[in-house]
């Protein structure tokens, strides 16, 4: 596949719903690793993530003809994609509550991944884990990795559920000012 | 108008909404925000695109095989897309999974017991043909016992016959008169028993010919030198060593003539097989 060939986002989406395959060649080598990296923080295992993330690449090509630019864009579209794909196959593993936070505690999710997969990326990771307090990180993983509801984070940091909007929004803010300084 | 938009970025509404957190509810009333106030939509996508920076920190290679893989699938499906022959699966996704489950292990259960009707079935045919076979052997083994009964039969009854002639040959008040083959007949033989006290007769073919079909034997005794009839005999039963005749209180002579059946009032001379003198 033509590696030096780029496409604007609007091109890309263009040749996606002409079916051309090229087109989502471009799309899986540019697009897969971010996604892989939402379905392994998800499921936590290689082999259902891989799974998981051809299960994400289907539906981005059966589906792509619902997708429409005005409403957001492409890669939004995407990761919400495979959020839910990879949420969807974590609840019918595990449904219970318990087993997600202790997933989440136990492997201190973004360490274990910098420990086997250092990447480009990972001198920003290393920047958010340490800048961020461990309750911050993992109200946002809960949330956006688990998708557990605010109930459900009650239970888990042992916080009364009025606080978990508010705390969210604090662990958001402090991520952003994070990531706006690199 | 800002104080609501303001209202809306103050709330947490935008956080939870990006990071999945946001109920339905909450997601109807945000997205009526972005599309009220155009600063409420730049602040969610501000925020969608920090966390979408976040998520792309921890991206990972996937495995080399799962491209391959991927178009492997899609290009199979585009294949079936055009021949016409590929179904619905974009609207169907979510139900065939747990039907296929579903029905893989009733697929299980009814190849069980299919296999396990087609044993029974084989089992039948097995047993029926060895029901069949142990049938004929015992009609054949039933068979065989009825004729050793009946054959059983017959050599009882030829015993206790031969042992009532031996009773009668035993008294010791019985006369034996032998009879010698005549002239014309020479190897002819016949005996008579002669009870002296009952005047019982009895005789016993030794060697004579088989008569023809219309013609019988026929005993004689010869009183004062006239022949008296003593009774025609059968040839056939030869089981019965004596045949028992007419009774007569003296004789000189025996003899037996071949006549015509049912015997004659006077015997054919010429016909006289054997005769023997009584004294």
């Amino acid at each position: 596949m033509g590696a030096a060939v780029t496409y604007t986002e609007s091109e890309l989406v263009l040749g996606l719903k002409a079916r051309n395959e090229k087109h989502f060649g471009y799309l899986y080598d540019h697009y897969s690793p971010a996604l892989y990296g939402i379905a392994l923080k998800v499921v936590n295992d290689e082999t259902v993530a891989g799974d998981v993330l051809q299960e994400i690449f289907l539906k981005i090509w059966r589906g792509i003809e619902r997708y429409d630019s005005d409403k957001g864009r492409l890669f939004t579209w995407m990761v919400n994609i495979a959020r839910n794909t990879a949420i969807d196959t974590l609840r019918s593993k595990a449904h219970k509550m318990g087993q997600k936070a202790s997933e989440l505690g136990s492997n201190g999710l973004a360490s274990d991944q910098l420990a086997i997969h250092p990447s480009v990326d990972h001198l920003g990771l290393v920047k958010v884990v340490e800048q961020l307090n461990k309750e911050q990180r993992v109200i946002i993983d809960l949330a956006y990795y688990k998708g557990c509801t605010q109930e459900e984070i009650a239970k888990i940091l042992d916080i009364p559920l009025g606080t978990v909007k508010t705390r969210m929004r604090n662990a958001i803010i402090q991520l952003r000012n994070i990531l706006k300084q690199m | 108008m800002r104080v609501d938009a303001s209202r809306f970025i103050s709330s947490g509404l935008i956080e939870a909404y990006v990071s999945g957190l946001a109920t339905s509810n909450e997601v109807q009333e945000l997205e009526r925000g972005m599309t009220q106030y155009p600063e409420v939509a730049a602040a969610v996508n501000d925020c969608q695109l920090d966390m979408e920076q976040y998520v792309t920190l921890q991206s990972k290679t996937p495995p080399a095989d799962l491209k391959h893989r991927i178009f492997h699938i899609i290009v199979n499906e585009e294949a079936a897309r055009e021949s016409g022959t590929l179904t619905t699966e974009t609207d169907t996704e979510e139900f065939p999974e747990t039907k296929v489950y579903v029905s893989s292990s009733w697929r299980w259960i009814a190849a069980a017991a299919i296999l396990l009707l087609l044993g029974s079935l084989l089992l039948n045919y097995v047993f029926f043909g060895q029901i069949n076979d142990y049938k004929g052997r015992y009609e054949a083994l039933l068979s065989t016992q009825n004729t050793l009964a009946s054959e059983s039969n017959l050599y009882k009854t030829r015993v206790e016959q031969m042992e009532h002639s031996m009773d009668l040959v035993k008294d010791p008040s019985m006369k034996t008169v032998k009879m010698p083959g005549t002239k014309p007949f020479p190897s002819a033989l016949a005996t008579v028993y002669w009870n002296q006290q009952s005047k019982e007769v009895f005789v016993m073919v030794n060697n004579l010919p088989e008569p023809a079909a219309d013609k019988q034997y026929q005993l004689w005794a010869i009183v004062d030198g006239k022949p008296v009839d003593m009774g025609v005999f059968e040839m056939g039963d030869h089981h019965e060593l004596l045949q028992k005749m007419r009774s007569i209180d003296n004789a000189e002579m025996f003899a037996i003539t071949l006549e015509k059946k049912g015997g004659s009032a006077v015997p054919t001379l010429d016909q006289m097989y054997v005769a023997g003198k009584a004294s």
